[in-house]
């Protein structure tokens, strides 16, 4: 997708996360924090060149596409570079990834790992580990900020 | 994960849902397809199609074996979750026009599938009640 549509996203996404509560809305707040930092974190890979921004959104299926034409409204399905990821690391980058985008998939990591204990299963969080799920979103959104910040030349 | 487990997330994702507006519409489809997931697993496993050690994450990842009972079983279920999933990549992941209204329809389709797990649990039920 556009990088401009990437940052739209992510604006909503974080909007709609600052009125749920990491504790009492567990499940939505981590899937909504994983989409923000997915969108914010395509930006900055778009921004960077190591991934294309394209006219094509990520699938449920790995590395597989949707097309949209524009006019009919519909999508095809096609496989070519990335493009968008699904999620960090999927699909893998062939090229070594600048370091802010690197601490900033680690920080998305471990939201992304949060789904199958706290959001698939039932597991509730206590106050230490809703602070470590905070934190680590704002590690996420730093670090890309500051890439897309110096237009995805941040060292 | 047992029918009480799957029916406290599904109601527990709903109240958070309850935040969010027509504007939030990723949040809303997104929220949709958890709950509904829920709902899902719960209906599958109280007809016996999937035992209760074993959750279904995506219909869209269900065998054709599989997706060929629940449809014999439980077709509207099972057309709403797929509607929910095929709402995601167009409007979740991609940003074809129109969120608003396909949120709107993936409240629908949560709502059938919440009819669904609440008959099936039902149906389950009864006949232990009666004996």
């Amino acid at each position: 997708m556009k990088i401009a549509s990437h940052l739209e996203k992510f604006r909503r996404l974080d909007a709609t996360l600052e009125r749920l509560d990491p504790g009492s809305d567990q499940e939505l707040w981590i899937w909504t924090a994983m989409n923000a930092g997915v969108h914010l974190l395509n930006a900055a890979l778009h921004a960077c060149g190591a991934t294309t921004e394209s006219d094509s959104f990520h699938s449920q299926v790995e590395g597989l596409y949707a097309v949209p034409n524009r006019t009919s409204g519909t999508l095809h399905d096609a496989m070519h570079a990335p493009g968008d990821v699904m999620h960090a690391g999927q699909p893998p980058l062939v090229a070594p990834l600048r370091p802010g985008i690197e601490r900033a998939s680690l920080a998305l990591r471990t939201i992304e790992d949060l789904r199958e204990r706290f959001v698939r299963g039932s597991e509730r969080a206590d106050a230490s580990l809703q602070r470590d799920w905070r934190a680590a979103y704002a590690t996420c959104i730093q670090e890309l900020r500051a890439v897309l910040d110096t237009g995805g030349n941040e060292r | 994960m047992n029918a009480d487990a799957h029916r406290a997330k599904a109601e527990a994702i709903e109240r958070s849902l309850a935040k969010c507006t027509p504007a939030d519409y990723e949040t809303v489809i997104e929220a949709c397809m958890l709950a509904g997931t829920h709902w899902f697993n719960l209906a599958l496993h109280a007809a016996k199609l999937l035992p209760v050690d074993h959750d279904a994450m995506h219909a869209e990842f269900l065998t054709l074996g599989q997706r060929r009972k629940i449809a014999c079983v439980l077709p509207a279920a099972l057309t709403a979750l797929d509607t929910i999933e095929s709402l995601r990549t167009p409007y979740v992941r991609g940003d074809l026009p129109g969120g608003a209204q396909a949120a709107e329809r993936t409240l629908e389709c949560l709502a059938e599938l919440k009819r669904a797990a609440m008959h099936s649990d039902t149906e389950r039920s009864t006949p232990s009640r009666s004996a």
